[in-house]
């Protein structure tokens, strides 16, 4: 069997013991380690890459960011401010039409911006908001979807840990990511508060509005929210602007919710147990995936399939537009059953050397940056997408009262909103890479 | 990711045996933790001093190999309480269509693939770790010796391989008994 058959082979291998619940990570290193033996026709290779393999993919620099980012994030979730912030966007939006929902996606857009990861957003102001819905009369639906959807913007919005991940292995600047991921989670919030507008349009039972506050009671409520801006505004400006590297800005931003923590009297001994032991888990869950993946690509390498897979793709002399709307499409079914992480280690080292060979009249550099964030929004959709979008279940189990079959329908419309955006960064790539001139 | 999350309900988790390796699995995590922190405060007092260099501070010499070799220890602390407490990522659309009694299985097949892997990794990283202290290599800037750091990353995975031994009795137990062996 020629090597390239082999590379073709170990997908659809990959695959069934995925779907057997073999962890992802192992299914990976195991592919990767057996295929490199069928290849080379020894162990010894293999055996003597493992000496040094494990440490330098957990000690690789431009990873060091990922536990810290996580532990930034798990200090966030402890410090109480997903309360604060959503206290101040239900005092500016409340009154709207709809207004509570649209707080509670304005809080999950604050909360992103000092964490990077969508899980822990969506958990943390469903514990927030969703009571609080409930109680301005919001259906089911809505409330779990729209607290399903902002939950999304943990990641959307820089800080973001799956970024970093595509920064590493395409080997682009994890700054020019942050600065190109900016615009599009903006417009996300945006949306998804379009959207919601135009629910409670749609069906008025679904959601209530609630008394205007004055100004000067807005304002101090705003201002209560002040240590995630700062924190924000260190870390991402710090990264923007090249004061401080990706990993700095992430310890500084550790640093700063830690200390915000300390601050509103959050972080007893057992908080500091639960964060320690929270980013413990999600670390070594990244790390465990890294690994399998830097054994799947040494296969991978050895076996040509990216070479040839890029070279077979540009003979084709297809249209870039239609492979890259393929691409996008496949990943949004991935993404319905796959985690974001895994599926990006996954396919990335394949997909990405084919779209690069692909013409979409944009400089090499800008078309990664460009690509990568089109992939992050997709993959973050399968967050939300029936049947297993993550968040859906994370919300779900929270409100109690709500029957699953309500939450797939409200979040719906969510989705839709996140693939008109998709299509619109697509068809506009200066929409994403306008921050990336404007700083770079 | 599947419903990897929440504590298992095998009843060996309060054996004594099942509250030694939980706490040397929290051990290993707080340490870790303990350590990240380090790095935290390590770096915020590098980039201060690097602010601060026309009033005569300094950043801290080999901030990045520290702040590496630092995460890169902590990530291997980590792995064990992300073993023991099913943290690792899996999809488990179509299982959840098969019975308690095949998922248990699957749980004792997945748990041996995750005791060879760890076993791997240990084994490996020994020889790794000897070749470091035979050649005496050592980090680029602050010239640490880097056996040290590989011995530290052993002892991890050794009570990561003692872990992923406990959650294969665990599951194994689960999968004879018939059921109860889903996370």
């Amino acid at each position: 069997m020629s090597n390239i058959a082999l590379g073709l082979l170990s997908f659809p291998l990959m695959l069934a013991l995925i779907f057997l619940r073999v962890p992802i990570g192992i299914a990976m290193l195991g592919v990767g380690v057996f295929g490199s033996l069928l290849i080379t026709g020894s162990f010894t290779p293999i055996l003597a890459q493992f000496k040094n393999l494990t440490w330098s993919t957990f000690a690789s620099h431009s990873l060091s960011v990922v536990p810290l980012f996580l532990l930034m994030g798990a200090f966030a979730t402890l410090s109480g401010m997903s309360s604060r912030l959503f206290e101040a966007a239900t005092a500016w939006l409340g009154h709207r039409k709809g207004g509570v929902a649209m707080a509670a996606i304005g809080a999950s857009a604050g909360f992103g911006a000092i964490s990077g990861s969508s899980l822990a957003t969506a958990a943390t102001m469903g514990q927030v908001a969703l009571p609080q819905l409930r109680k301005n009369g919001y259906s089911g639906a809505l409330s779990t979807g729209a607290i399903a959807a902002g939950g999304t913007l943990g990641i959307l919005i820089p800080p973001s840990v799956i970024l970093v991940i595509f920064a590493v292995q395409t080997e682009q600047n994890i700054a020019k990511l942050f600065m190109a991921a900016f615009i599009p989670g903006i417009l996300a919030a945006l949306g998804y508060m379009l959207v919601i507008a135009l629910y409670v349009r749609a069906v008025p039972q679904a959601g209530g509005e609630r008394p205007r506050l004055p100004y000067g009671e807005r304002f101090a409520l705003l201002a209560r929210v002040w240590p995630v801006l700062a924190v924000f505004v260190a870390v991402i400006g710090g990264i923007y602007t090249g004061i401080f590297t990706p990993t700095e800005a992430a310890a500084i931003g550790a640093a700063g919710t830690g200390l915000i923590a300390l601050a509103t009297r959050s972080l007893s001994l057992k908080g500091l147990s639960e964060v320690f032991l929270s980013t413990a888990s999600a670390t070594a869950m990244i790390f465990f995936i890294v690994l399998g993946a830097a054994a799947l690509n040494g296969f991978l390498a050895l076996s040509q399939l990216p070479q040839f897979a890029a070279g077979w793709v540009s003979d084709q002399g297809l249209n870039p537009w239609l492979v890259l709307a393929i691409v996008l499409i496949f990943y949004l079914f991935l993404g319905a059953v796959m985690d974001s992480l895994s599926m990006i280690l996954l396919t990335v080292p394949i997909v990405y050397p084919m779209m690069a060979m692909l013409d979409f009249g944009l400089p090499p550099d800008d078309f990664a940056v460009w690509f990568g964030i089109l992939v992050l929004i997709v993959v973050e959709v399968g967050l939300i997408t029936p049947p297993v979008g993550m968040n859906l279940f994370v919300i779900n189990a929270m409100a109690r009262d709500v029957p699953m079959s309500q939450t797939y329908r409200g979040v719906l419309p969510f989705v839709a909103s996140d693939i008109a955006r998709t299509a619109i960064l697509v068809a506009f790539p200066p929409i994403t890479l306008w921050a990336v001139w404007f700083f770079g | 990711m599947g419903s990897g999350r929440g504590k298992p309900k095998v009843f060996s988790d309060h054996s004594p045996l099942g509250r030694a390796i939980y706490g040397l699995a929290k051990g290993l995590t707080f340490l870790g933790g303990a350590l990240l922190l380090a790095v935290v405060v390590m770096v915020t007092i590098s980039i201060i001093g690097r602010a601060f260099l026309w009033a005569g501070l300094r950043p801290i010499r080999g901030d990045y190999e520290l702040a590496s070799a630092g995460v890169a220890l902590a990530v291997f602390a980590f792995l064990p309480w992300c073993h023991l407490e099913r943290g690792h990522a899996v999809v488990s659309i179509l299982t959840d269509r098969f019975g308690p009694r095949v998922n248990a299985w699957i749980l004792a097949i997945t748990d041996l693939m995750m005791l060879a892997a760890a076993a791997f990794i240990a084994w490996r990283l020994w020889f790794g770790m000897l070749d470091k202290f035979a050649y005496g290599e050592t980090s680029l800037l602050l010239r640490m010796p880097m056996g040290w750091p590989y011995a530290a990353a052993f002892a991890c995975t050794l009570a990561f391989v003692l872990i992923a031994l406990y959650c294969l009795g665990r599951s194994l137990t689960g999968a004879l008994r018939g059921a109860g062996g889903r996370p």
